[in-house]
Formats: structure tokens, C-alpha cells, sequence
């Protein structure tokens, strides 16, 4: 196992590094931020502008290959990913930015994936009942509806119970309120704020995985193996819950394998739309200030997560089917 | 649920009054099921899948239920069990030891269900849940009828049940996954599973027919022990008349969900009262049996169950019908002058031992081909092969592909087919049976070895113009039906194509399908109906006229019949015996079922891993088989003669197909022949070194064998040093203890 995991981990580190040079070569060669210091006021000169630039290790002058090769080098000798162009250091705002990020997301992954796999099951044993078709109707709606739709509804909601209430209940945007002392008052605060943006990301969120657990589970509700526990002396139920549940949780467990490292990773909406300064926007913003080393960073972070995600869905799968395992 | 189950009614319910109305005492019986009736709704009204099933189950006796697909068998075990879904009506009497089982709660059958009453499934492939180990699920069957049990009792009695039913090394095997198993194992661990808490009945639902013959014979025999190690009651349901005849002591036919017949397995297999069982025992080629005789053709196909009969179901294809038969539907009633033996035929009483049921179906007459006259060795060759190979590499890595051995699927191939003749290749699956077929329809000239088709040989198939001629020279007809028929296709389009590319003009193209569909029994005004408005016999049928669209003189037919049921597949074959005596075609055919083989076929050769190990004329090898492996095979097949059954000696090879990989150096048989188990170690050693020749029967062996009547030359051809050498007792069995069921 540890031999096989050290060969994907290999053949990963050799995409992530090919996908990230690439990114670096379209990065350098298509985004100016020279362009942009020209449009501050007092308009710098050409000269200042490339003098800053070079300061910062952006030198406009050099050629794509000699600013990759100083680029790359700075990586591998001092692990340094660059300077933004306003002079920020990638590697400290990459920190805090992938710790907002998990933050606002870990609890919704959490609270979505327990939802959804949980009302597959509950929706699966209620075949085309009305429990079952309430739900799943839910789901395909859920799917439907564009995320930034959804986010706006629930932050409208929180504002409507504020106002109703005539009382500031939630935050629907934002980290925290500045100067809070620690203590109770602090957690209450927390609380205020991340109500919203989790209530939101996870209403949006569960509907995939419950379509997907009930529609696995009703692949095997009625499989030899289910009648066979019966025959043994199993309930309907019983045999349900402990024969055909892990057999139709194996494709269930590898898309969330998929989905865990995401939680660093961020997503663009839900962190514009409640102003949650994490990865995500950080990625998008970064193209349109014609951040090169930003953008490169970002995107070498994005392959990691996928590499990561690639091999828990292998551990995942070897976890719950023995038939796969490798010897 | 049914009316009179209310717990309410003081008065002795319907089903009681049934008991007591019971025909002998159901007091002792086990098992005793009294007008069980299940109908499911479908979108087109109630489907009444079990009509009216009465029957007692003493202790320790087999009762075979037989029946076509859709004749209600396995609807009427899993009614028993409760295991039917909660939309399925079902109405009547169960009792196990006198208890009530219908109207039981799910909750409350489980206390019946794996303990006093256990089944055993069709598919063994997919009765056992993938992720946990066959350990994990015996242990949780003991579990449940168990809870005090402790951990350590729960493994050895799982051991001991492993080691029951012939698994090797079981305490090792016990934490193995399912998909570690073939087939045959896994039907063994189901039956283990079943007979973990000694039950009284058990209920087996075609438990082998899924698995080749050889380990039919195994898991029959495993059965076989299981019940005597039980003491239980076996419920055996199967289509296949053979497998239950020698281990039935009753025998209940089924049709159209309801019983037709019933009696001891003596009454059914020699005085069959009802021309149903009659034609389905006509039906069933025998693999015994050298007098060539059509088989009983049953026309038409079972009765659409949406509809109540007003006569007797089988009326529509009964050859004896008379107005009276379609007045109301007869019961099963007493056959005069017998025991308990009852038939639902109101002609019961006249159809009596000497009637002929080649008369009463009228089964066509034996078909003369204008080539059997001719001996064979003058006859054009339309097929010929010449050290045909297929060999498969087996790699490992991913990125670095590493030889780690070869699959020898086919290996060192050669034999011919002569106008007029069918030649059919047998063995168990793995055997290299398909792949031989793949390799001749493949055609290519880089193929390792020559195949000669009419004439023209793969070595100068180079263009694709020979290649047609070829493609018009041999046709194909495929297993499935159902799969091999475009179902967006008409049967029109399905026959055209061939002809379109054969360039035919569009009035003969017409023309020629009238005269096809003619040729295989069909109506020529249903060619503008989809194959899914046929019956598969039907669908099977349309398969055999688009191969002869073109004229060919070779039909390769992979399996043709296995996929249809008895009474239809006796159509199918008199069908395809008369096209080759009419139109002089040569058949190559694949099948595992030896009977139908030794039936249809002229001369046969058995493939055992790839290779050839005994060839010749059908009646010479099966009457006196030479390789041990073709006699086990032999010896494997169930006959349909009761008596026969009780008193043969069979040859059960212990373990399955070795894996190609393991293959013996020597001669590929060595780790499951009955002989080599036998043999002293210095003649072990010449097997396990040297690679046995076909070599032709030494003419004093198959003169002794045919003593009567002058001797032919025979070229009958087999492999095997030893072919006299002593067989191995533990693999030879013979059941003794089985008698005549006392009237």
C-alpha cells in the first residue's frame, strides 16, 4: 500500500508540477500589472513603474523563461512564491487566507454531507412516498438553482428575521465584529456570523449527495445479497441497513473522498457574497489586478488539493470495498 | 392478506378446514402448504403468478418442483418465506410443524426464517454481499437465531460448516471475500450459510443452474449430504427434470402457476398422466441414449397469467384438446387405479403407460440428410483446422508492462467438418470453447495456425473481397437471442441486412425472406414485428434464418438452445436437425449441455484447457469415453430416469477449473483426474512430465466396447497415458440409500 501510494504520490507531484508551470507561462504572458500602476495619480512614469516592479521581483523587462526560471528558483531553494504587485508576500497571505477559507467552509462540508447521505438513505427506504418525493424534489431544485441565487435568498431570510425580531440576530456578512473582548460575548459573535453562510453553503449543498445515496442504495435494495441476509432471518430494515448501506455507500465514500480537501480550497460565491476574504475570491482577484504570482499560487494549490483528493478517494475505496484492495 | 386469516373469525378457518380435508396426514408433515395463491398488480391488472399450491413436506423427504420460467415455482418458495415484496397478495395456509407462517410480520418470520426454514438462491454470483467476508456472514446467520452464542463457538461451528460442504483449509478461508471464490464455492457457502441452524426445511431455487455441470455435480452432491448431516426437508425447484431425479422422493409439476401434477418421482417419470409432463419428459434429449428420435416439440408458449383460464391453461397447446378441456379449469384429482398420484387433466385416466408420446405431440420423423448416405471421409471438408492458437499475455505494472505469464486459451487446435455434419465442442467454462469460435469467425491471416473455410484459408485472406466470400461461406448463431437482435430493428431489416451486403436486388431480397421465414417456422406476415414481440424460441428462430439468409454451408451455433426453455428448445433443435438435412449444412456448435450435444451432433470433441482431449463420433465417445475427464463430464450429467439415477456411479472431481496460469506441465488434467489420483507415484511422474498425445482407440479396446456387429474404423482420437488405469475412490459416489418411494 505504501509503495503504491508513493508511486501516485510521484506521478501527482509531476502533474501538479506541469499544470503549475503551464499556469506560470499563460500567467507572465498575458497579465500586465505594469497597466495598471499607470492609471494611479499622479501617473508614475514608465521608469518608476519598472523600477517598482523590479523591486518586487515582476521585472516586466525580463523574458517569460528567465522570470520562470527566478521564479521557480525562489521556490525550490527558498520556498518563496513572490511578491503581488501592490507588495504583499504571497506566502503570508496565503496562510491567512486558506485558514478563512476552511473556516467558513468546514462546517458546512460537514453538516452537508451527514444531511445528504443521511436523507438518501431515509428518502431510499421511503421509495415514492411523500417523504421520499418532498425530499428529492428538494434536491433537484437545490441543483437547479444557481448558487449566488441561493446565497442571496438566505441572506435576505437572515435579514428578514432581523428585522421582524427588530434586532441584529445574524451577520450575514463578514468574519467577525472588530474589538470584541474574548469570552462569551466573542463566541456570540462568532456564532452570529457564521450562522448564515453555513446555513447557506449547506441548504445548497446537500442535495448531490442525497440524490446520490438514494439512488445507490435503490440499486441494492432489492440485490440477491439483501434477500439472501433476509433468508438468514434479518428484518427488511436490518438487511438494508447492514448489507446493501456499505455495498451503495462505495461510490458515495470516493465523491466525498473528492470533496474533503475542497474545504481548503474555497469557493469564489460564497465568499464574495459574504465577504469572507479566503481563497476562492483571492484567485479571482488575483486575475483582475494582474497578480501573476497570485494567480500561479493559487492555481499550484488548486492541483494539490486535487491530487489530495485524488488519492483519499483511493484510500476511501479500498477502506469500504475489499474487492479492490491491492495486495 | 386474505380473508379467512382474520384472527377474529371464531369459526375453523377456510385453510383449516383445507388441512383437514388434506389427502394424507399432514400431522407429521414439516411443512404443509395448503391453496397458496399470489398475485402481483402490474399496470395491466393482476398477474396471478401462483394459482391453488398444495403440498405436505414429511421430514427428511425432497420434493422437486419443476416447471418452465413464469410457472410459478420460485414465487410459491419465496411466498413461503415471506421474502415476496409487500405488494404481492398472497392468500392460503402455510404451516412449518403446525404453526402458521402467512399473515406473519416481517419482525415475526425472522424468527423462522435462517432457523427452522433456509434457502439456498439461484445466482450464487450475487447472493453473497461483496464487502464482508464469507466468515463475517455465516457468523452473523448463527447470530441472529443465536445471541448467547460465544465468539469462539460461533467460528468453530463456521468451520465445521465450511469444512461440511468440501471447502479446503476453511479456518483460513473464513476471512476470505466472496469475489476470492468461484462459483461453485460460493454455492457451497451459501449452503453453509443455510445449514448453519439446522433447519427443518430447505428450500434450494435452481441452486445449479448457474454452475457447469462438473460442479453441479459437486454442489448436488454437497446438497445431497447437507440434507443427510440435517436431517432436514429439501424443497428442490428446478426446470431441469434430470437434477431431481435422482434425488426427489415427490415431484410437483407447475404450469401457469399452478399444479398440474404431482406424485412420486416414479409416477411422474414413467406414468406420466398429463400430456404437459408428458411432452416436457419427451422433450428432454438424454445424454444416455444412442437411438436417434426427434424430440417432443411443445408448440406455442405458456398462458398470459393477467387473465383467469376458463379452461385448462395448457389447452392451447395441448395436442389432445377437446371442447370439454375448455370448459372450466380441471383440478388436480386422483389418477385411477394409483396411489396418491394426481394430474389436473381430465383425460388422466387414458393416458396410461402404453401411450406414445411421439404420437401425441407428433414429433416429426427422424430428418435424412442426402450426405448420411456418403461416408464421411468423402465428403468436401467445409472447415478445417490446423494447430489453431490463442495465446493471451499476462502483464503486470502499469507503466512498465511486465510478461508474467501466458493464458494458453486455445492451444494446438485441429480438426475438420465434412458437408452434412455438425461437430460440437464441449467442456466447462474457461475451457477455451468461445475463444476457438472467436479465432475461426476472426479470420486473419497474422493468426497463429490455418483455418480453411470452403476452401479458402486465412493465410491469403488478404483482401476484404475473400474475406465476404468467407463471411457468405459461414454463418453465425449467437447464445442470447434476446441480445443478438438490434431490438430497433424489424425482423424484415434483421434479414435484409445480410442480403443487402451479399448485393442482393431489392425484389430477391423480399422474395428470399419469405422463403427464410418459411424455412424456420415462422408466420411470414410478422416480419414487420420487433424481436421483442417474439418469444425468445421465436427470437432464436429469426437468429437461425438471418445465418441462412446468405446460403452458407457452415452455422457456427455458440450455445443455441441454453437460453430457452425445455419445451421450447425441443423446437428449436428438431428445427435446426431438419435444416441440416434439407439445405445440407454443417453445424460447428458450442454447448455445455452434453445431452442436446449428443443429440444434435455427429462427432464431438471434448476441450479441456485449451486443448483437445478426446474427439471422435459422438455415439463412440460418449458410450465408450476414454479420457477420464470426458467420463467424469459424463458421469456429471443428471438423466431423467429415476432409477438410473439412484444406482449409477458417479465421478465428482474435486475442485474447479484450474486457473491457465497453473496449468500442470504435463498433461493439463493431472490436479483433478480420478486416475491420476490413483496411480502409483512412478506413473504419476510420466503425467506430471509429459504432455499426453491425441493418439486414435486402439481398435481391441473399442471392438470389446461394440462387441456386437462388425467393428467401423473409428477415429476416435484421446490423451491420455492411462486411459485404464483405476479410479480414485474418494471421487467416486453412489447413493445406495435412496429407494423406490413406497406407494
Amino acid at each position: 500500500m505504501i509503495r503504491y501510494l508513493a508511486k501516485r504520490g510521484i506521478t501527482y507531484v509531476f502533474m501538479i508540477f506541469l499544470t503549475t508551470s503551464a499556469g506560470y507561462f499563460l500567467a507572465v504572458s498575458s497579465l500586465k500589472p505594469a497597466l495598471l500602476e499607470q492609471e494611479r495619480i499622479p501617473r508614475p512614469t514608465p521608469e518608476q513603474v519598472a523600477n517598482s516592479m523590479r523591486l518586487k521581483g515582476l521585472d516586466p523587462d525580463l523574458s517569460p523563461w528567465e522570470r520562470y526560471v527566478e521564479w521557480l528558483t525562489g521556490i525550490v531553494t527558498r520556498w518563496d512564491w513572490g511578491r503581488s504587485p501592490n507588495g504583499s508576500f504571497i506566502n503570508a497571505e496565503f496562510g491567512d487566507r486558506v485558514w478563512i477559507s476552511t473556516r467558513l467552509f468546514l462546517a458546512a462540508i460537514i453538516l452537508t454531507l451527514v444531511i445528504g447521505v443521511a436523507l438518501g438513505v431515509y428518502s431510499a427506504a421511503r421509495q415514492y412516498k411523500f417523504q421520499d418525493r418532498a425530499i428529492t424534489s428538494y434536491s433537484y431544485l437545490a441543483y437547479i438553482v444557481p448558487a449566488p441565487i441561493a446565497y442571496f435568498l438566505v441572506q435576505l431570510g437572515a435579514i428578514n428575521i432581523n428585522e421582524t425580531v427588530g434586532e441584529r440576530i445574524f451577520f450575514v456578512t463578514g468574519i467577525s465584529t472588530p474589538g470584541m473582548q474574548p469570552g462569551w460575548a466573542q463566541f456570540v459573535d462568532m456564532v452570529a456570523h457564521y450562522a448564515v453562510p453555513t446555513i447557506a453553503i449547506t441548504l445548497v449543498g446537500w442535495g448531490s449527495y442525497q440524490i446520490a445515496q438514494r439512488q445507490y442504495l435503490l440499486d441494492n435494495v432489492n440485490a440477491d445479497f439483501v434477500r439472501t441476509a433476509r433468508a438468514k432471518g434479518l428484518t427488511r430494515n436490518q438487511a438494508i441497513t447492514r448489507h446493501a448501506l456499505r455495498v451503495s455507500f462505495i461510490p458515495v465514500a470516493q465523491s466525498i473522498a473528492f470533496t474533503i480537501p475542497a474545504i481548503f480550497a474555497g469557493g469564489f460565491f460564497a465568499e464574495k457574497i459574504f465577504a469572507w476574504p479566503g481563497v476562492g475570491s483571492w484567485s479571482i482577484d488575483a486575475i483582475s489586478l494582474q497578480d501573476v504570482n497570485a494567480a500561479t499560487a493559487t492555481l499550484a494549490y488548486g492541483s494539490v488539493i486535487f491530487a489530495l483528493g485524488a488519492i483519499l478517494a483511493d484510500f476511501a475505496t479500498t477502506l469500504v470495498d475489499p474487492r479492490v484492495r491491492v495486495q | 392478506m386474505s380473508t379467512f386469516l382474520e384472527p377474529a373469525d371464531p369459526a375453523p378457518t377456510a385453510a383449516e378446514r383445507l388441512h383437514i380435508a388434506g389427502l394424507h396426514s399432514p400431522s407429521d408433515a414439516v411443512l404443509s402448504v395448503r391453496d397458496l395463491n399470489v398475485s402481483f398488480n402490474s399496470e395491466n391488472g393482476a398477474v396471478n403468478a401462483v394459482r391453488g399450491v398444495n403440498f405436505d413436506l414429511m421430514p427428511g423427504k425432497t420434493l422437486g418442483i419443476v416447471g418452465e420460467s413464469g410457472s410459478g415455482k420460485s414465487v410459491t418458495s419465496l411466498a413461503i418465506l415471506g421474502l415476496l415484496p409487500a405488494t404481492a397478495e398472497i392468500s392460503g395456509s402455510v404451516r412449518l410443524k403446525g404453526k402458521e407462517l402467512l399473515g406473519l410480520s416481517d419482525k415475526a418470520m425472522c424468527a423462522y426464517r435462517g432457523n427452522d426454514i433456509a434457502m439456498v438462491f439461484q445466482d450464487p454470483l450475487s447472493s453473497l454481499t461483496p464487502v464482508y467476508t464469507v466468515g463475517t456472514q455465516i457468523i452473523e446467520a448463527l447470530t441472529i437465531h443465536n445471541p448467547g452464542m460465544s465468539k469462539s463457538a460461533k467460528e468453530t461451528r463456521a468451520v465445521e460448516l465450511l469444512a461440511m460442504v468440501g471447502i479446503p483449509s476453511p479456518r483460513n478461508r473464513l476471512k476470505a471475500f466472496p469475489h476470492e471464490f468461484s462459483g461453485g464455492m460460493r454455492q457451497r457457502v451459501m449452503i453453509a450459510i443455510a445449514i448453519a441452524n439446522n433447519p427443518r426445511v430447505l428450500i434450494a431455487d435452481e441452486p445449479t443452474t448457474a454452475l457447469d455441470v462438473t460442479i453441479q455435480a459437486q454442489v448436488l452432491e454437497v446438497l445431497h449430504k447437507a440434507q443427510e448431516e440435517t436431517g432436514a426437508a429439501v424443497v428442490m425447484i428446478t426446470h431441469d427434470l434430470g437434477v431431481v431425479a435422482g434425488i426427489a422422493d415427490d415431484i410437483m409439476v407447475m404450469y401457469a402457476g399452478k399444479p398440474v401434477e404431482t406424485g412420486s418421482v416414479d409416477d411422474i417419470y414413467y406414468d406420466p398422466r398429463m400430456p404437459y409432463t408428458m411432452g416436457l419428459l419427451g422433450a428432454v434429449p438424454r445424454v444416455d441414449v444412442v437411438e436417434k428420435s426427434s424430440l417432443v416439440p411443445i408448440d406455442g408458449i405458456p398462458p398470459n397469467l393477467l387473465h383467469t383460464p376458463t379452461g385448462c391453461s395448457f389447452a392451447p397447446r395441448c395436442p389432445l384438446v377437446t371442447d370439454a378441456c375448455l370448459d372450466g379449469e380441471p383440478s388436480l384429482s386422483p389418477v385411477p387405479g394409483t396411489g396418491y398420484h394426481q394430474a389436473a387433466c381430465i383425460k388422466s385416466g387414458s393416458l396410461g403407460g402404453d401411450v406414445d408420446v411421439h404420437e401425441i405431440f407428433s414429433a416429426p420423423p427422424v430428418p435424412v440428410s442426402r450426405f448420411d448416405l456418403i461416408p464421411r471421409g468423402e465428403r468436401s471438408t467445409v472447415l478445417e483446422l490446423k494447430d489453431v492458437r490463442k495465446h493471451f499475455p499476462l502483464t503486470k505494472g502499469a507503466l512498465l508492462k511486465r510478461r508474467i505469464g501466458t493464458v494458453k486459451a486455445v492451444d494446438g487446435l485441429s480438426f475438420d467438418i465434412r458437408e452434412g455434419e455438425c461437430f460440437s465442442i464441449v467442456g466447462e467454462s474457461g475451457s477455451g470453447k468461445t475463444t476457438t469460435l472467436l479465432e475461426i469467425m476472426e479470420f486473419h491471416k497474422d493468426q497463429d495456425g490455418e483455418v480453411i473455410i470452403g476452401g479458402i484459408s486465412n493465410k491469403q485472406a488478404a483482401d476484404a473481397k475473400t474475406k465476404s466470400a468467407m463471411r457468405r461461406e459461414m454463418q453465425m448463431v449467437f447464445q442470447d437471442p434476446t441480445g443478438a437482435l438490434d431490438p430497433r430493428f424489424t425482423v424484415y431489416e434483421v434479414l435484409a441486412e445480410p442480403l443487402q451486403n451479399a448485393g442482393f436486388s431489392r425484389p430477391d431480397i423480399k422474395k428470399r425472406i419469405m422463403e427464410l421465414m418459411n424455412l424456420v417456422g415462422l408466420q411470414p406476415d410478422h416480419v414487420n414485428r420487433f424481436p421483442n414481440q417474439f418469444s425468445g424460441g421465436q427470437r432464436q428462430r429469426v437468429g437461425i434464418a438471418r445465418a441462412l439468409a446468405v446460403n452458407p454451408k457452415l452455422v457456427v451455433l455458440d450455445e443455441p438452445v441454453s437460453a430457452l426453455d425445455v419445451s421450447v428448445q425441443a423446437g428449436v433443435i428438431n428445427l435446426l436437425d431438419k435444416l441440416r438435412a434439407e439445405l445440407g449444412l454443417s453445424y460447428l456448435m458450442v454447448a455445455h449441455d452434453l445431452s442436446v450435444v449428443r443429440h444434435i451432433s455427429d462427432r464431438v470433441a471434448v476441450m479441456y484447457l485449451g486443448k483437445i482431449v478426446e474427439i471422435g463420433e459422438v455415439d463412440r465417445v460418449f458410450d465408450n469415453p476414454r479420457h477420464p475427464y470426458t467420463r467424469a463430464l459424463l458421469s456429471a450429467i443428471p438423466v431423467p430416469d429415476p432409477q438410473f439415477e439412484r444406482t449409477r456411479e458417479r465421478i465428482i472431481l474435486q475442485g474447479d477449473l484450474p486457473s491457465p496460469l497453473d496449468a500442470p506441465k504435463g498433461c493439463n488434467f493431472a490436479t483433478r483426474c480420478p486416475v491420476f489420483a490413483a496411480l502409483p507415484a512412478a506413473k504419476q511422474e510420466k503425467c506430471l512430465t509429459l504432455e499426453p498425445p491425441l493418439e486414435a482407440v486402439r481398435a481391441s479396446a473399442a471392438a470389446q466396447a461394440l462387441a456386437a456387429g462388425p467393428v467401423p474404423p473409428s477415429d476416435q482420437q484421446f490423451a491420455c497415458f492411462f486411459p485404464d488405469g483405476e479410479l480414485d475412490e474418494d471421487m467416486l459416489v453412489v447413493h445406495k440409500t435412496a429407494e423406490p418411494h413406497a406407494p
